[in-house]
């Protein structure tokens, strides 16, 4: 019982907000209320019984990429960008598309097989460690080359010219 | 509607949203809000199957990782592309960027 009422409550903090951040004028509100949205799938997550996702989410979503979005933000918005319209010529169609689409999906939804209730979860934080550094410890080293690569991409875009670094 | 088609209900829903957000905004950067809340929804689905259909493996939750490492090397390279963009275009509306049209 208590556990839907928490489900309900998550599920407007992440479709309310995330509305919100699609459809504001003002650039910087989408990215704050995007971050309410991002912290409640954590909390989603959390609910799920993915703890270390949970911490992982409010870590580098909605405290790192956000952080970034709203530097971004304000470097790179002058304030008339924040009252010409906000949508372009086709938004009727992607309204339209992405209707179709969750209208789609949620008849599909309704032919799913009842899934049977899990037991309450145990701490996943040890079984995550074992995964990433025995089993996908390939994946988990080219990752960290790609990271490397988004470092390396990230300064180079952002440099100013070739003569002032 | 608690259960797992919950969950994919709201998964669909932000998945939605967020495909509207990259469709139809004129602003660089709500396109990226967009592509940010399309990788939440995805990761929710991720996590819900894990938890309903396979209880006690870690599969599920660690594809839900390293799709949160992509996500961030995504977001740090278009974040910088969006500043050069910015630096040499001075817009940061969709429209304007017709450089290669001829």
């Amino acid at each position: 019982m208590i556990e839907s009422a928490v489900f309900g409550l998550l599920s407007a903090m992440i479709l309310v907000p995330a509305i919100l951040a699609v459809t504001l004028k003002n650039i910087f509100h989408c990215a704050l209320w995007l971050v309410v949205s991002l912290t409640g799938v954590g909390g989603m997550f959390a609910l799920l019984g993915a703890d270390f996702l949970f911490v992982s989410q409010i870590l580098v979503y909605a405290g790192g990429i956000t952080v970034l979005l709203l530097f971004v933000v304000l470097l790179s918005g002058s304030p008339k960008d924040w009252v010409v319209k906000q949508v372009n010529a086709q938004w009727g169609w992607g309204l339209i598309l992405t209707g179709i689409f969750v209208g789609l999906l949620a008849a599909l939804f309704r032919k799913l097989p009842a899934a049977p209730v899990p037991n309450p979860s145990e701490p996943t934080t040890a079984r995550l460690g074992l995964l990433l550094i025995r089993d996908w410890v390939f994946p988990f080293e080219a990752i960290s080359l790609v990271l490397l690569a988004a470092l390396i991409g990230a300064v180079h875009f952002s440099k100013r010219d070739k003569t002032s670094c | 509607m608690l259960g797992l088609t919950g969950y994919l209900l709201v998964s669909a829903i932000l998945f939605s949203v967020g495909m509207f957000g990259a469709l139809a905004r004129r602003n660089v950067l709500g396109i990226l809000i967009g592509i940010e809340l399309m990788f939440n929804a995805a990761n929710i689905n991720f996590v819900a199957f894990n938890r309903y259909l396979h209880p006690g493996q870690p599969w599920g939750q660690g594809f839900a990782l390293f799709i949160i490492a992509l996500a961030a090397a995504e977001a740090v390279v278009g974040l910088a592309l969006v500043l050069a963009i910015h630096r040499n275009f001075k817009t940061v509306l969709s429209e304007n960027l017709t450089m290669l049209k001829g």
